[in-house]
């Protein structure tokens, strides 16, 4: 390397610009070329969480496209995700959350027209590994319990874990997170009669 | 000259390991080894960012004053790991699933810039990009290591979701050692970076004696 | 001031030694063990002595690979105390490999590494307890109540042989139940308050004599502080410790309890449910893993109490003896460059004292 320090100051600065200019170019070009892809990328991660949720064999269109936005009963917007067949809305899917041991659990459930539950799958936790991860289908098969499952069945108030006196098991060692998921789908179910005439009115 | 070209290989792999010997790169060492799998493709992007970072840093060598040669690295690293992110993310994208939210953190690797102002900055481009490419898969190499003695203590399993990361072929790679109830949860937390990372550190010094090296103590200067 | 210069020597031994140290803390404990021992019966006392053969099985095997004498080492009895206190914090129905694994994290990994007695960092039962608790939370917090030995219920010998060695209990869930702390943190969870839940759990007597679900060795207050006391007067160790650990806690809980008693159980709660007393008076007192002087002690064992209360009361999990044990060792030399105690012939500033007839 050259000593260069009896260079005045405008030198070393013209250096840096021209290096951020080069490479800041490279990137920008970069950017130009990845930017169609990512997005794709994006899309096709949804589809790929709202196919365990929505069962492809019920709509034509594509549900990760066709969102709206409902009020939540906390004044919050939510997203929902709605599958058609021929004209008809088959099924909506939304996300709800849980408090969990260790943050919230964000939760992604589909309803089909009637309020029966067509599939649900926690998307985003930060439970205990080995411990509160069995709600994740890879870990065991807890969490497809809830398909075919409604308000009224069970009703409202054996919504629980067994050890609230409810209908679902917790696992051994952690009754929170399940808890948690509980809690969460219940109040997704909740939000759906609310709201049935605007989730399934078609437009 | 192959000896040159020699010395800087079994620098990079083994006798001036950036992990096991310069103790730099830390950081990732410690939050990426939870499988060998994630340790793999995290070593694996930190090579391409190393080798392409040498590459452009001695290129460019005698262009670059000494004055704002820090800031000058530090912009050539970012640029390369971006273009590593933007790039997984578009075409690799399962292993960027994996690897996503640590890809920038490359930036804050000391082995990268260490490289940049030890060798790239006086040496010519090609044994500077032999060097980045080494001193990377000798990176990877320890990564995968401390990943495969964390995953099989931790998880009982070996190069879990290998296939997310390579391709479907390698599904074969999974392999279950005992059943997951068995395994040690310790080992997958953050202080299993720790025990796993010294005892790999205290195996090689071992070897090291028992192949008849002098081994230098307190070589590790920064740690980042 | 005058200070008399003596000649050198002649020099007395003291009459203490690392083993001699070692036995009395051992008979301190003794009390307590038996107890427990009958109140949770066979399965206990094989985890006990499991435990206790590990640690010093891992300890000799340790010295031997380093080429150092054995038999001196082993006998001086800081291993059979480490597997002892280790026991004494483990559930008290746990299969033997926790143990043995427990006993491997607490003198290989806690000691050994670091370089063998006296050079640890960490309390080595406090290492091996933590680590089995992040590894395994379901088999480390699956208490049960008390099944007194020869009542009925009570696990026989065969019985308690197939439990420890085979496959653990298969119905452990279902006689499994959280300790007093435990139930008070899920019931907030569910939100319950503590004002609610504390009294289903909270009896004075049965608290005081040990007759309620804990940890192997921790139960029973009362036992336990009479071995306390009794190193006490032996000069094993200082009350300084114990006194800070148990003051502050106290203090901490009967202040937040009195502001808000529907979310902080009360002091006297806190200092006898969990392993209070048995952190006070025998872990947190470890004579290579806390400071030296005695002011330096008051300090740790005020930082115990306070961390104490702050993960009982915030964290994720309901005990946190172990965990404040372990990071105020990481503070202990801190405290030790910072409370220095003043060296012989010099003032506390560090200068020398005058002496009569030095000409000043």
């Amino acid at each position: 390397m050259s000593y260069n320090s009896n260079k005045p100051t405008y030198v070393h600065a013209m250096i840096l610009a021209a290096f951020s200019a080069g490479f800041g170019s490279l990137l920008a070009f970069t950017d130009l070329f990845t930017d169609e892809p990512i997005k794709q990328r994006r899309i096709e991660d949804l589809q790929n969480s709202l196919v365990q949720v929505l069962p492809p064999a019920i709509y034509d269109n594509n549900p990760a496209l066709d969102t709206f936005m409902v009020p939540g009963e906390d004044g919050k917007e939510r997203k929902v995700y709605r599958a058609t067949k021929e004209g008809k809305v088959t099924g909506v899917a939304y996300e709800t959350y849980g408090q969990g041991y260790a943050g919230q659990i964000k939760i992604i459930m589909g309803v089909d027209p009637q309020g029966k539950i067509l599939g649900v799958r926690a998307v985003q936790h930060k439970e205990t590994p080995g411990l509160g991860d069995k709600i994740e289908p890879k870990k065991g098969p807890w969490i497809l319990q809830f398909n075919g499952l409604s308000i009224d069945n069970p009703p409202p108030n054996m919504w629980k874990v067994k050890k609230d006196g409810g209908k679902f098991d917790q696992f051994s060692g952690a009754t929170i997170t399940p808890r948690a998921v509980v809690t969460g789908i219940r109040k997704g179910l909740e939000f759906f009669s609310a709201n049935k005439p605007q989730l399934l009115e078609v437009r | 000259m192959s000896t040159k070209y020699g010395t800087i290989i079994k620098d990079g792999l083994w006798e001036n390991n950036g992990v096991l010997c310069q103790l730099l790169g830390m950081c990732p060492t410690m939050a990426m080894t939870t499988s060998a799998t994630n340790g793999f493709g995290m070593g694996v992007a930190t090579m391409l960012v190393m080798a392409a970072s040498n590459f452009f840093v001695a290129l460019f060598r005698n262009y670059i004053t000494n004055e704002v040669r820090i800031p000058v690295y530090i912009l050539i690293v970012a640029a390369m790991v971006t273009l590593v992110d933007l790039t997984c993310n578009a075409w690799m994208h399962e292993l960027y699933k994996v690897l996503g939210l640590f890809i920038p953190l490359i930036v804050s690797n000391c082995l990268p810039l260490g490289r940049l102002e030890v060798f790239a900055s006086r040496e010519p481009v090609i044994p500077s990009f032999m060097d980045g490419l080494f001193m990377g898969a000798g990176f990877t190499l320890a990564l995968t290591v401390i990943g495969a003695m964390r995953e099989i203590s931790g998880s009982g399993t070996l190069f879990a979701d290998a296939n997310l990361l390579l391709g479907p072929a390698f599904k074969v790679l999974e392999t279950r050692i005992f059943p997951e109830d068995a395994a040690v949860l310790m080992m997958i937390l953050p202080p299993g970076g720790f025990l796993a990372t010294g005892l790999l550190i205290a195996a090689k010094r071992k070897l090291d004696l028992a192949m008849g090296k002098q081994i230098q103590m307190g070589g590790a200067h920064s740690v980042g | 001031m005058s200070v008399s210069i003596e000649k050198s020597g002649p020099f007395g031994h003291a009459q203490s030694s690392v083993s001699k140290t070692m036995s009395t803390v051992l008979v301190a404990l003794l009390p307590a063990t038996l107890f427990n021992v009958w109140l949770f019966g066979w399965p206990a006392l094989l985890m006990f002595l499991i435990t206790v053969g590990a640690c010093i099985a891992f300890e000799a095997g340790c010295l031997a690979w380093q080429d150092r004498p054995v038999k001196s080492a082993l006998f001086d009895g800081s291993a059979t105390l480490t597997g002892w206190l280790l026991a004494m914090s483990l559930p008290p129905w746990t299969p033997w490999w926790i143990g043995v694994l427990g006993a491997f994290l607490a003198i290989v990994l806690a000691k050994h590494i670091y370089g063998g007695l006296g050079q640890n960092v960490f309390n080595p039962a406090m290492v091996g307890r933590v680590g089995l608790l992040v590894s395994f939370p379901v088999q480390m917090t699956a208490f049960v109540p008390p099944k007194p030995l020869f009542t009925d219920g009570a696990p026989s010998l065969i019985d308690s042989l197939g439990m420890v060695f085979g496959g653990g209990l298969s119905n452990m869930d279902s006689i499994s139940a959280a300790s007093a702390l435990g139930h008070i943190k899920t019931e907030l969870t569910k939100g319950v308050p503590v004002s609610e839940s504390l009294p289903q759990v909270f009896d004075l007597t049965s608290m005081l004599t040990g007759m309620h679900i804990g940890s192997f060795g921790e139960t029973s207050a009362i036992l336990i502080l009479l071995g306390g006391l009794f190193l006490i007067w032996r000069g094993v160790i200082s009350w300084h410790t114990p006194v800070g650990l148990m003051g502050t806690l106290f203090v901490c809980a009967q202040i937040s309890h009195m502001a808000a008693p529907e979310r902080f159980a009360s002091g006297t709660f806190h200092l006898l449910a969990g392993a209070t007393f048995l952190g006070a008076f025998f872990i947190a007192t470890d004579y290579v893993t806390s400071p030296i002087s005695k002011k330096g002690q008051l300090v740790y064992g005020m930082g115990c109490g306070f961390l104490i209360w702050v993960i009982r009361c915030f964290a994720g999990y309901p005990e946190g003896v172990a965990f404040a044990v372990l990071l105020m060792n990481a503070l202990t030399p801190v405290i030790d460059h910072h409370v220095r105690p003043r060296t012989f012939g010099r003032n506390s500033k560090g200068e020398p004292l005058s002496v009569k007839g030095d000409g000043k």
